[in-house]
């Protein structure tokens, strides 16, 4: 039988040879080419900062690395504003981007503490991918991890990151209590019943209230998992998701447009023995969706025929047993931009369907598969998933290609079926558009104003996200 | 003739030199930074690639994937840290590495940490 991996690289090969006998070879290289890059410093000697796909960009009066949450506070009351913490820089939106003071928590890392056996005090500048691990040596794990793990604890909180499961919430709903550093050189310690205006409005607020030092996390036992990848029809999957995310611990599938598929992830709790999961084949996979777009993108009838003889090798599924934070995040090395919508979840596959036909109707040249997840409620004022569950829809675009389809094409579908937008990818929203959709978006706004009031944490496009461009 | 003499001495002076092999994947995961703060920056940041064979990033310590870059000299290397370059995300992801750190970081991983001081 052959292995996925290796009829990725056969169908890869196949496109090109297909290629060559149509005299198109060439057409397969016709990517674009790099995108210019930034200067490395501007005319002042300030070092560049780039977000990790490349469209967000500033040169920082000051980078700022403190060591302690002393430092963190003295540096929101001292130091040029706007003052902007990161952590690896995946938003796509310009959270991040200042020509004040960029604040980089890699310095305050790792486990602070345990609060008895469940609970972990973590401090925030710690990357997922390197708290897996960390919790794993006391026998505990996240209950749920995004897609990626590259994101620092405090970035993945604040842009209210995600994983998928019916049952599960986002990270910041496991937090269970927060230190909050703000703009008066504080640190607030907030839970349930110490400030808990502040602890619902801090877990997710874009940097906007002050800098998040440490978190306290309720953990899971560090269980393993069973994760099964398979690929189908697209619209037997489109019949079974509900059903199927009712069952899984965690489901998500991926529509893969002009194939007429739909690749599907499952992961479930088993005592079994661990079977490490293969080399990454996801890459392979893009790689081929790219040569097929780059050779037959004139004419989907073909694209398509050729997805369907090409992908059927490929569909063979794919099985692994391991710990849970080894399984749940994937490596992503190809770099794009993307879009995420929030959407009800009786209206997410409606407007799923909406998205593929458009983009296969009007943009053959996007190869990326169309992320679907779903998101269990949680109470934070401005977490998307605020007061119901939500069905998520993400559309990537390649780093190299154009994305303002994502605005004009597929943002208005979004929208037509009450979507909210993730915080740290791509969307036109701002002020009233906002306010419709968040009960307690007044009360963040005048709880921003109570911490910082001088809006020293306000770079131009928060400003414009919270309808304050005169503040 | 004399072609054949220089591509068999270029051959032999390869031979004589022990061309280092690439490390295996418990190799590559194990190799840290000697300096404790340069060390953090790598796990947090270089690490989660370039110690990983499938990622696509030239991994730490290959002389055979190292080599050609290390030619295009330290500027060039440096540029593309920070700017980004095709898969390589600007700054490797770390925002707290100063210039000097990022060449100390380039110089490790492609084990040239002596070519640098």
């Amino acid at each position: 039988m052959i292995s996925r991996r290796g009829a990725l690289i056969a169908g890869g090969a196949t496109v090109a040879v297909v290629g060559a006998g149509a005299g198109a070879v060439a057409v397969a290289k016709h990517d674009k080419p790099e995108p210019a890059a930034p200067p490395s410093t501007d005319n002042q000697g300030r070092l560049l900062w780039r977000n990790w796909s490349g469209i967000q960009h500033s040169y920082p009066q000051a980078r700022l690395a403190p060591k302690s949450e002393d430092e963190v506070a003295q540096a929101l009351k001292t130091a040029p504003g706007p003052i902007r913490a990161v952590g690896a820089g995946h938003s796509f939106t310009a959270l991040v981007p200042t020509a004040g003071s960029l604040m980089s928590l890699d310095g305050l890392a790792g486990i602070a503490g345990w609060e008895g056996e469940d609970q972990a005090v973590v401090w925030c500048g710690t990357r997922l991918g390197q708290l897996g691990p960390a919790l794993a040596a006391k026998g505990r794990a996240m209950a749920n991890l995004p897609d990626i793990n590259k994101q620092s604890l405090g970035g993945a909180l604040s842009t209210a990151t995600h994983g998928t499961g019916k049952t599960l919430v986002a990270i910041h709903a496991d937090v269970t209590a927060l230190r909050l550093a703000t703009t008066s050189g504080e640190i607030l310690e907030c839970d349930a019943d110490k400030n808990r205006d502040i602890f619902d409005a801090a877990r997710v607020s874009l940097g906007a209230l002050g800098v998040i030092t440490q978190a306290r996390l309720r953990t899971t036992a560090n269980r393993r998992l069973h994760r099964r990848v398979f690929a189908e029809p697209f619209e037997e999957t489109l019949a079974k998701a509900e059903e199927r995310w009712a069952r899984h611990r965690n489901y998500e599938f991926y529509a893969v447009p002009f194939t007429g598929l739909a690749a599907n992830i499952t992961h479930d709790e088993t005592d079994a023995p661990a079977i490490p999961r293969g080399p990454d084949t996801d890459t392979d996979f893009l790689n081929m969706l790219r040569a097929m777009r780059n050779l037959l993108g004139f004419s989907t009838p073909l694209r398509k025929a050729a997805a369907k003889t090409l992908l059927s090798a490929a569909a063979q599924p794919e099985e692994a047993v391991d710990e849970g934070w080894k399984l749940l995040s994937t490596e992503r090395p190809m770099r794009f931009n993307e879009m995420e919508f929030h959407l009800p979840v009786d209206a997410q596959l409606a407007a799923l369907k909406e998205v593929v036909a458009a983009i296969e109707a009007k943009r053959p040249d996007v190869f990326f598969p169309i992320e679907v997840r779903r998101i269990a409620p949680d109470d934070a004022w401005l977490s998307p998933f605020n007061a119901g569950p939500r069905g998520s829809v993400a559309v990537h675009a390649y780093y190299r290609d154009d994305y303002a389809f994502l605005f004009e094409l597929i943002e208005p579908i979004f929208r037509r079926h009450d979507g909210r937008p993730h915080w740290g990818k791509l969307h036109s929203l701002h002020g009233q558009q906002l306010q419709a959709l968040y009960p307690r978006w007044d009360d963040f706004l005048d709880l921003r104003r109570r911490l910082d009031p001088d809006g020293r944490l306000l770079n131009p496009y928060l400003k414009g996200l919270f309808g304050l461009q005169n503040a | 003739m004399s072609r054949l003499l220089i591509i068999a001495a270029a051959g032999l002076g390869l031979a004589a030199c022990g061309p280092k092999k690439p490390p295996t994947p418990a190799e590559a995961a194990a190799l840290r930074p000697a300096d404790a703060r340069l060390a953090q920056l790598y796990d947090a940041s270089c690490k989660a690639c370039h110690a990983q064979a499938d990622t696509g990033a030239p991994l730490v310590h290959d002389h055979a994937a190292w080599d050609p870059r290390w030619r295009q000299g330290e500027p060039v290397l440096l540029d593309h840290v920070v700017q980004g370059y095709q898969a390589m995300p600007a700054l490797g992801q770390c925002a707290s590495c100063a210039p000097d750190d990022l060449k100390r970081l380039i110089r490790f991983l492609a084990d040239r940490e002596g070519d640098g001081r």
